[in-house]
């Protein structure tokens, strides 16, 4: 039931923003990044910290790295994980979290932002 | 989080109101799935989170919006629990006292009305979070200050509805005129807000007849929709006084020398002074330090000292303003200090302006025993007074090695009180742990009240106890407060048990958790 509603949300905001490009998608996610999780996530952060402690310093910063995935990312958001609080869809409404997601998880090239 | 209903509500009534409020907002904004719910609960909750559950959280986008959310609520008798940011760690979240009420995530009106850089104020809906004034303010080059607590994450406004301080004060001492919504709907301004055409609302903090403000704060009779927050101007120069000292003994004295220093407003602001400890919990786990289940023994201190370069006590006496003014004073600080001391203190000469704005860094203290965590405070408010600060520390230490739990304590001078922070720290998978906690709380509340000292803020759990440590005439506060509830909020939809304070539809709830 949870596996399945998760699925539902998580692709049906998508529908909804099919006019965007996945590059335009990443660049609002950016923002929304910047605004919603980059108080924590960037450096000096209490996320970059605490994720430096678990996963190693070359796993801290979020926005390095290119192994996340869509679905563990919105579980973590909404559910928490270890210290990290959970953050309502007032926070960060469903298609701010679909544009987050596409900037985490899009390919990261030598040019990557 | 599974839905838990509101008291005397049934399943069938409950979605009525929910298809009710969807019609006022709007199906998106209607957060009720165990999903949403799980986001509203207590992430640091001291003991079980479904102690605190919310049914579901709404979020209107104006004030027509809150104003349509409570009619549906008191005809459905739906209880509302309005949050602005919902980042009250430590204090409950964003979660309610009683499970089954429905928070009302003012997040959405974030707008910042005005800043006033003449007059120094700020108007603010509730959803300007500290980060969003910060930015505003440098982006626009704006040379006023602003009061951050250690948490930058939550809402100005929240935070000084709940009586929230930073060094600069306490916040709620700068509020100077609201907009609110009674729990029947109608909305007031209060102070010079009263008059339609009122040019100082943000500028004289009473108006004419009793002033309402302070009523808002820490209550359940209104919602407030619009917060006007006076902000200090931009000190030219601010030097500090880096205080460490290396006996725990030494808190006495340092209180009598500041205390008379801050009362003349030579030092500015509240004078804080905290343990060794705080150094240590952001950085590093408790299992760099100690492995054992009881409180960290003294041997551990002195490493903790070296390690982080601190005193025992830690803290600093900050005079800010103009520089020459500010050199005069420190003639008068480091004179009065002698007196006490021959130790030597550093001086550090900056700019006024030498805030590094808010940060979430802090938060990590809760990583503290290695897991998740949590922390609670217990912050009895006493006399400015060397001997009974003294004897305040001693006592709380003692009770902590008592629970076997780590000594955190800070204080607060105002020249005429004195705010003790005792943090308190837990692992939340340790329900063990959490029972020692609970019982330490308890015994705190009933040594403080012993004394005559109260608290100033708790935790959801505890706000029926410290409400009933409020005691004069046989709890006669309590009474008038409950008076007042049920004259402005009949159906008692209105944050029921806020500080104690609960209405006719849900006084049984009392002490229930
Ligand atoms: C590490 C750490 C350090 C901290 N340091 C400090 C500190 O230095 N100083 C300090 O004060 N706190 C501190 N806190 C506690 C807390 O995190 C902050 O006070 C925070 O600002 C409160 O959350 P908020 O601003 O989002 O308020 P909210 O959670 O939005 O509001 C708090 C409460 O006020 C009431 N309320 C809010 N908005 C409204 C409204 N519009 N109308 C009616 N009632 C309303 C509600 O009862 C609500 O539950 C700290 C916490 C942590 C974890
Ligand atoms: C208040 C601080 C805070 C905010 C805001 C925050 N996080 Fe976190 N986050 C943390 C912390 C702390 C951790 C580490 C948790 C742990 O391991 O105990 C974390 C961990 C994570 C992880 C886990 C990484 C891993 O490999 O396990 C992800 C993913 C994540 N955050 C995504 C986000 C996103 C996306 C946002 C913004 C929408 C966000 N966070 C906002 C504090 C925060």
């Amino acid at each position: 039931m949870r596996a399945a509603s998760l699925l539902l949300l998580s692709v049906l905001p998508l529908a909804a923003l099919g006019a965007q490009t996945p590059a335009q998608l990443a660049a609002r996610g950016q923002q929304a990044f910047a605004h919603r999780c980059g108080m924590c996530h960037r450096e000096g952060g209490t996320g970059t910290f605490i994720l430096a402690r678990r996963l190693g310093a070359d796993k801290s910063l979020l926005e390095k790295r290119t192994d996340l995935q869509p679905l563990y990312l919105r579980t973590v958001v909404r559910w928490g994980i270890g210290n990290m609080p959970r953050i309502s869809r007032v926070e960060l409404p469903e298609s701010d979290l679909e544009a987050v997601t596409a900037y985490l998880t899009a390919p990261k090239g030598p040019a990557a932002p | 989080m599974k839905l838990i209903l509101p008291p005397g509500v049934t399943a069938a009534r409950f979605e009525q109101a929910m298809a009710a409020f969807a019609r006022v907002l709007g199906k998106e904004w209607v957060l009720a799935t165990d999903e949403d719910r799980e986001t509203y609960l207590d992430m640091y909750s001291p003991g079980r989170e479904e102690s605190h559950a919310a049914a579901g959280a709404l979020a209107p986008a104006s004030v027509e919006q809150v104003q349509a959310v409570l009619k549906v609520a008191n005809e459905f008798h739906i209880p509302l629990w309005p949050i602005s940011r919902g980042k009250n760690f430590g204090y409950g979240g964003a979660a309610p006292r009683l499970s089954g009420t429905v928070m009302l995530d003012l997040g959405r009106l974030n707008q910042i009305i005005e800043v006033n850089e003449k007059q120094g104020y700020c108007i603010l809906e509730p959803g300007v979070g500290f980060f969003d004034l910060w930015d505003y303010l440098k982006q626009n080059k704006i040379p006023l200050q602003m009061g951050i607590p250690g948490n930058g994450w939550g809402s100005v406004v929240g935070n000084a509805l709940e009586r929230g301080f930073s060094p600069l004060g306490d916040h709620s001492s700068n509020i100077c005129g609201m907009e609110i919504l009674l729990p029947t709907g109608e909305l007031v301004r209060t102070g010079m807000g009263a008059m339609a055409n009122g040019k100082a609302w943000p500028l004289f903090k009473h108006g004419f007849g009793p002033s309402w403000d302070q009523m808002v704060v820490q209550g359940n009779y209104a919602i407030v929709t619009k917060l006007c927050l006076w902000l200090k101007q931009e000190d030219e120069a601010a030097i500090t006084v880096d205080v460490k000292l290396d006996k725990p003994q030494e808190l006495q004295w340092y209180t009598e020398a500041v205390t008379p220093l801050r009362l003349r407003g030579v030092l500015d602001g509240l004078v804080r002074i905290t343990s060794y400890q705080s150094a240590a919990t952001v950085p590093t786990l408790r299992s760099e330090w100690y492995q054992g289940k009881d409180s960290i023994p003294d041997s551990v201190i002195p490493l903790m000292m070296k390690r982080f370069n601190v005193g025992w006590w830690n803290g600093a006496l900050r005079l800010a303003g103009y520089s020459d003014v500010c050199e005069a004073n420190l003639r008068r600080v480091l004179d009065r200090v002698a007196k006490f001391t021959k130790q030597e203190f550093k001086v550090i000469r900056g700019p006024g302006n030498a805030s590094p704005g808010p940060s979430t860094y802090p938060l990590q203290m809760t990583n503290w025993y290695g897991g998740r965590g949590g922390h609670i405070g217990y912050s009895p408010v006493m006399p400015a007074d060397g001997k009974l600060v003294q004897e305040q520390f001693e006592r709380t230490r003692r009770r902590y090695q008592e629970f076997g739990l780590d000594y955190s304590g800070t204080f607060y001078n105002d020249g005429r009180s004195v705010t003790n922070v005792n943090l308190i720290l837990y692992g939340k998978d340790d329900a063990e742990q959490k029972e020692r906690v609970r019982k330490l709380f308890l015994a705190l509340i009933a040594d403080a009240r012993e004394q005559g000292y109260g608290e100033y803020r708790t935790h959801l759990s505890y706000m029926d106890d410290v409400a009933a440590s409020y005691d004069f005439n046989n709890h006669s506060l309590l009474r008038l407060n409950e008076r007042v509830k049920d004259a402005l909020d009949p159906n008692g939809i209105l944050a029921p048990g806020r500080n104690g304070i609960w209405p006719k539809a849900y006084r049984a709830q009392r002490g229930k958790l």
